[in-house]
C-alpha cells in the first residue's frame, strides 16, 4: 500500500468526567478513498473524529499525517494542513449567501473583497463543476433545504483545498433522495484524489460507498475490512459484537400482574415532527421490557412522555390509572421512578451537594410544618444511601461534581430507588461507566426484576440488552418494528433491524 | 474560604493598580489611602455614615443576589428601588393612627416593589422575553414616574430641591449619628434570604432551578414558580432599600434630582458580585461599598481630584466583583451551548 494520507495511532481519550471514549484506536486513511468509520452511539466514532480534526486533544497516542507526526490544537490548524470535518450541525451563516459562506473566513484580502468577489465565485463554480455539488450560492443558506445546506458546507471544505473530508453522519438529516445523490459525489471526490472519513451507523451506506471500513465498539477497533470483502450481516455482528453472556439471567418467576400499559402512544420531537408514531406496549410486575434501537429513533421522547415532560396523545396507565396530563411530581408520587439518559442534565445538579441531591424530588418527607428543610435528618438519609448503593463519596457534603460517573450513576439510581416504586423507567443507565458500576448497576437491575418490580429498560447497548431483558421491542423511526420475548432474542436479527436493514427491506 | 482568599486577592490587586493610578498622576497613594480609612472606620461618627450608606445596597444586592441564584440576571432593583421610595414616602400623607405609619409605608413600598416585578416574571413566563430587556425598560419607566412624582405631586411647597420631609412619627429611629435602626431591615433581609434559600423546602427549589433546571424539572419542582418568586421577593427587597433611604437617612425626603436614591439599584449589582450572591457576602459587599463612599470624602480633602477618586473606586471595585462576573459568564455560556446541541 501506498503511504497512508492520515495515521492514527493508539488513540486513547479519557474525558474530564472519568468516562473512558476511545481505547488504543488505530485508524489509517489512503489517499484516494472513502474509508467508512462504523459503530453504535457511543462507540467513540465522534470522538475519534473530533480529535483528528482538532476540537478535542486526545489523552494519549499520536497522528501522523502525510507521514509526518501532527498535533492539532483547534481545528482552525488541521484546517490549513488540510483536514475538513463537515459536523452534524452545520457551521452555516443563515442569512449569508451560499458564496458569502464559502467565503468567509478564507476571503483574505479584508477590504478588499468586493474586488476578489468574482474571484472567489470562479473558482467556486469550477469546484461545483469538478465535484458534482451543486448549489444555488446567491440565496441565503437559511432558506435552502437541509441536503442543500449540506453540499455548501462540503464545498466550504473543498473551497480550502482540504486533502481529507470527515463527514458526521451526513445522512442523518437527508432524504433518501439526497442520500442518492451525496453518495456518486463522494466517489467522484475520492476518483480526484480526495479522501473521505464517512461516519455512520448504517450498514448498508458503507457497502454503498466506503472501500474500506473501520469498525468501533465501545472505545476499540474491533475490526478493518475492504468493503468488498465482507457482508451486512458480518457488519452488524461486529457493530454489535459478539455473544458473550450466558443467558441465564432470565426471570424464574413468571411476571405478575401489568404495570405500565401503553396503547398508540404518539409523542412529538423537538421539530414538531412525530418522534413516537404509535407505539403499544405493556410492562408487567417482575419483568425487564427492553427498547433496543439506535439512539435518535424515538426513546428518549418516549420516556420523556412517560415521567411527564413531554406532551403526548394515545392512553398510558399505571396499574390502571390512567397518567394523562399528569406532572413529574405527580408521576413521581404515582409511583415512577426515572433514570434518565444524561444524568448530568436531567438526573443530577451538579453543584448541589450529595445531601441536596438525595432528597432532589422527595423533599417532602424531610421538611418541619413551615417547609424549612430538616438537614440533620436528609445528612442521615443520604448518609444511608451512599452505604446501601455503595457510592464512593468524600461525604454527604461533597458536591456532586466531585463523584465519578459510576458513583453518581448509583447515588442517582439509590434516591430513585428510595421512592419505592412500581414503575422503574432506565434510560442508557450504564451509559459512560466503568466496568465495575455496569456490572453493578445490572446486577441490581435484575434484583430488583426478581423482587417484583416492573422495569422499562431503554438501551442501546445491545451486550446490556441480552443480558437483562425478558422482552425486547425494537425502536425504529417512531415505532415498534417487532416485540420479542427473550428465547428467540437473536443479535443477528436485532442489529439488522437497528440498522433499519429489515425495515428498509420492506419498504422496497 | 477559598473565596474569601480570592477576594483578598482581588482587592490587594485593585489596591495596588489604584496606587498606581495616583502614583502616576504624583499623589502620595499610601497617604490617600489611610484618609479613606479614617474617613470611613476612624471613629464612630465615621463609622456608624459607612454602616448608614451601606444599609440600602444590601438590600438591592440581595434582589440581584436571589434572582442570579434563580438563575435570572434581574437587573431591575433600580426602578423597584425608586418606587419603593417614593411609595413610603407618600404614605406621610396618609392619616394613620400613630405608631402604624412606618409599618405600613414598609408594607405598601413592599407591595409596590413586587407589583413593578411581576410584568419581568409575566413577559418572561408567558412570552419568553428575556429579564434582562424588561427590567432595563420597567427601570426607565419607573425613573420617569418618580421623577414626576416627586416634582409634580410632592414637592416641598418651601423648599423646591426636594419633597416634603418624612413626618417623624414614620422615621427610623436614630441610633448613632447617620445610623438609624433601618439596619434591622437590611440584615433581617440578608437573614431572612439566607435562611430562605438554603433551609426552606422554596429556596431550594429556587436554588435547584437555577442551577440545572432541566433536572429540576425533572424533579418536579416548578420552575416557573420558582423564579416568579425570586422576581416578587427581588422585587420587595429593592423597594425596601428605597424606603429606608428616604425614611432612615437624612434628608428623609427625596431630592428633586433623584439624588439621594442615586445608583442603588445598579450598585447593589456590583454589591451582589462581592458578595459572591450569598446574602451573608453580600453583608460584607455592602460595608465594603459603604467604607469606599464615605472614605472618598476624606481622600478628596487630601488633595486627590473627583475624578481620580472614582478611578480608585472604580478598579478596586471591578477588581472584587470580577471573580463572581466571571463564574456568572461562564455560566451563561454554557447554558448557551447546552442550547445549541453540538
Amino acid at each position: 500500500m501506498a503511504e497512508a494520507l492520515l495515521l492514527a495511532q493508539g488513540i486513547t481519550k479519557v474525558y474530564p468526567d472519568g468516562t473512558v471514549a476511545l481505547t488504543g484506536v488505530d485508524l489509517e486513511v489512503q489517499p484516494g478513498e472513502v474509508h467508512g468509520l462504523l459503530g453504535e452511539n457511543g462507540a467513540g466514532k465522534s470522538t475519534l473524529t473530533k480529535i483528528i480534526s482538532g476540537l478535542l486533544p486526545p489523552t494519549a497516542g499520536r497522528i501522523f499525517w502525510k507521514g509526518k507526526p501532527v498535533r492539532f490544537s483547534s481545528p482552525r490548524e488541521a484546517l490549513r494542513a488540510g483536514i475538513g470535518m463537515v459536523h452534524q450541525h452545520f457551521a452555516l451563516v443563515g442569512p449569508f449567501t451560499g458564496l458569502e459562506n464559502i467565503a468567509l473566513g478564507a476571503e483574505g484580502g479584508g477590504l478588499l473583497f468586493p474586488v476578489r468577489a468574482e474571484a472567489i465565485r470562479r473558482r467556486v463554480e469550477e469546484l461545483m463543476a469538478a465535484s458534482g455539488l451543486q448549489a444555488p450560492l446567491d440565496v441565503p443558506v437559511e432558506e435552502l433545504p437541509v441536503g442543500v445546506q449540506q453540499r455548501i458546507e462540503i464545498l466550504k471544505m473543498l473551497f480550502r483545498d482540504v486533502d481529507l473530508l470527515i463527514l458526521d453522519e451526513p445522512t442523518a438529516v437527508l432524504t433518501p433522495q439526497e442520500v442518492d445523490e451525496l453518495f456518486p459525489i463522494l466517489r467522484r471526490l475520492a476518483q480526484q484524489g480526495k479522501s473521505v472519513v464517512f461516519i455512520t451507523h448504517k450498514l448498508r451506506e458503507i457497502l454503498a460507498v466506503t472501500d474500506r471500513v473501520t469498525v468501533l465498539r465501545r472505545g476499540r477497533v474491533v475490526a478493518v475490512r475492504k468493503t468488498a470483502e465482507t457482508t451486512v450481516e458480518e457488519l452488524a455482528q461486529l457493530m454489535v459484537g459478539e455473544t458473550m453472556v450466558a443467558q441465564a439471567q432470565r426471570s424464574r418467576r413468571p411476571p405478575g400482574e401489568v404495570v405500565l400499559r401503553v396503547r398508540d402512544l404518539r409523542v412529538l420531537g423537538a421539530e414538531g415532527r412525530p418522534a413516537v408514531d404509535g407505539v403499544s406496549f405493556e410492562v408487567r410486575a417482575g419483568e425487564i421490557f427492553a427498547i433496543a434501537g439506535v439512539q435518535g429513533n424515538g426513546q428518549s421522547e418516549l420516556v420523556e412522555a412517560l415521567v411527564g415532560l413531554r406532551p403526548w396523545t394515545g392512553e398510558a396507565e399505571l396499574s390502571g390509572q390512567s397518567l394523562r396530563g399528569k406532572s413529574p411530581a405527580q408521576l413521581s408520587a404515582l409511583g415512577v421512578a426515572h433514570i434518565p439518559e444524561d444524568r448530568h442534565a436531567l438526573g443530577l445538579i451538579l453543584e448541589f451537594s450529595v445531601a441536596e441531591n438525595a432528597v432532589l424530588g422527595r423533599l417532602a418527607p424531610f421538611l418541619n410544618p413551615v417547609g424549612g428543610v430538616r438537614w440533620g435528618r436528609v445528612q442521615r438519609f443520604a448518609q444511608d444511601l451512599l452505604v446501601r448503593f455503595s457510592v464512593q463519596a468524600r461525604g454527604v457534603r461533597a458536591p456532586a461534581r466531585s463523584l465519578s460517573g459510576g458513583n453518581q450513576q448509583k447515588l442517582l439510581v439509590g434516591r430513585e430507588l428510595s421512592k419505592s416504586p412500581k414503575l422503574l423507567i432506565a434510560n442508557q443507565p450504564t451509559r459512560g461507566l466503568d466496568v465495575a458500576a455496569t456490572r453493578y448497576i445490572r446486577d441490581l437491575l435484575l434484583r430488583l426484576r426478581d423482587e417484583g418490580l416492573a422495569i422499562l429498560l431503554v438501551s442501546a447497548d445491545l451486550d446490556e440488552i441480552f443480558e437483562l431483558a425478558d422482552r425486547v421491542a425494537v425502536m425504529y423511526r417512531g415505532t415498534f418494528t417487532g416485540i420479542l420475548p427473550a428465547e428467540e432474542l437473536d443479535r443477528e436479527r436485532i442489529g439488522l433491524l437497528m440498522g433499519g436493514v429489515a425495515a428498509e427491506g420492506a419498504r422496497e | 474560604m477559598r473565596a474569601i482568599l480570592e477576594s483578598l486577592l482581588a482587592l490587594a490587586l485593585g489596591v495596588l493598580v489604584g496606587a498606581a493610578v495616583m502614583a502616576a498622576w504624583g499623589r502620595d497613594p499610601w497617604g490617600a489611602y489611610a484618609a479613606l480609612f479614617t474617613g470611613a472606620l476612624g471613629n464612630v461618627r465615621a463609622l456608624a455614615s459607612t454602616l448608614s450608606r451601606s444599609l440600602p445596597l444590601v438590600l438591592t444586592g440581595l434582589t440581584f443576589a436571589v434572582g442570579a441564584r434563580a438563575g435570572l440576571f434581574n437587573i431591575g432593583a433600580q426602578g423597584q428601588m425608586l418606587l419603593g421610595a417614593v411609595v413610603a414616602l407618600s404614605c406621610g400623607l396618609l392619616s394613620l393612627p400613630p405608631g402604624w405609619h412606618l409599618l405600613v409605608a414598609l408594607a405598601l413600598s413592599a407591595l409596590a416593589g413586587a407589583l413593578w416585578a411581576l410584568p419581568v416574571a409575566l413577559l418572561k413566563l408567558t412570552r419568553g422575553v428575556s429579564e434582562v430587556i424588561s427590567t432595563i425598560m420597567l427601570n426607565w419607566v419607573a425613573h420617569w414616574l418618580t421623577l414626576y412624582l416627586v416634582v409634580q405631586k410632592l414637592s416641598d411647597r418651601v423648599v423646591g430641591q426636594r419633597t416634603f420631609t418624612v413626618p417623624m412619627g414614620m422615621r427610623f429611629p436614630v441610633l448613632q449619628g447617620e445610623l438609624t435602626w433601618s439596619w434591622t431591615v437590611s440584615v433581617g433581609m440578608a437573614l431572612f434570604l439566607f435562611w430562605f434559600l438554603w433551609y426552606h423546602r422554596q429556596g431550594y427549589e429556587v436554588r435547584a432551578a437555577g442551577l440545572n433546571p432541566r433536572a429540576a424539572r425533572a424533579a418536579g419542582i416548578s420552575v416557573s414558580r420558582a423564579m416568579v418568586l425570586a422576581l416578587l421577593l427581588g422585587g420587595v427587597s429593592a423597594a425596601w432599600a428605597g424606603a429606608i433611604q428616604v425614611l432612615g437617612r437624612f434628608p428623609y425626603a427625596i431630592t428633586s434630582d433623584l439624588a439621594n436614591l442615586g445608583n442603588l439599584g445598579f450598585d447593589g449589582i456590583a454589591v451582589a458580585l462581592i458578595g459572591r450572591n450569598h446574602p451573608l457576602g453580600i453583608l460584607g459587599g455592602a460595608f465594603f461599598f459603604g467604607v469606599l463612599a464615605t472614605g472618598a470624602a476624606r481622600m478628596g480633602l487630601r488633595g486627590i481630584p473627583l475624578e481620580m477618586i472614582q478611578i480608585v473606586q472604580g478598579v478596586i471595585v471591578v477588581a472584587m466583583a470580577a471573580p463572581e462576573a466571571l463564574r456568572l459568564l461562564r455560566r451563561l455560556r454554557a447554558r448557551q451551548r447546552e442550547v445549541v446541541p453540538a
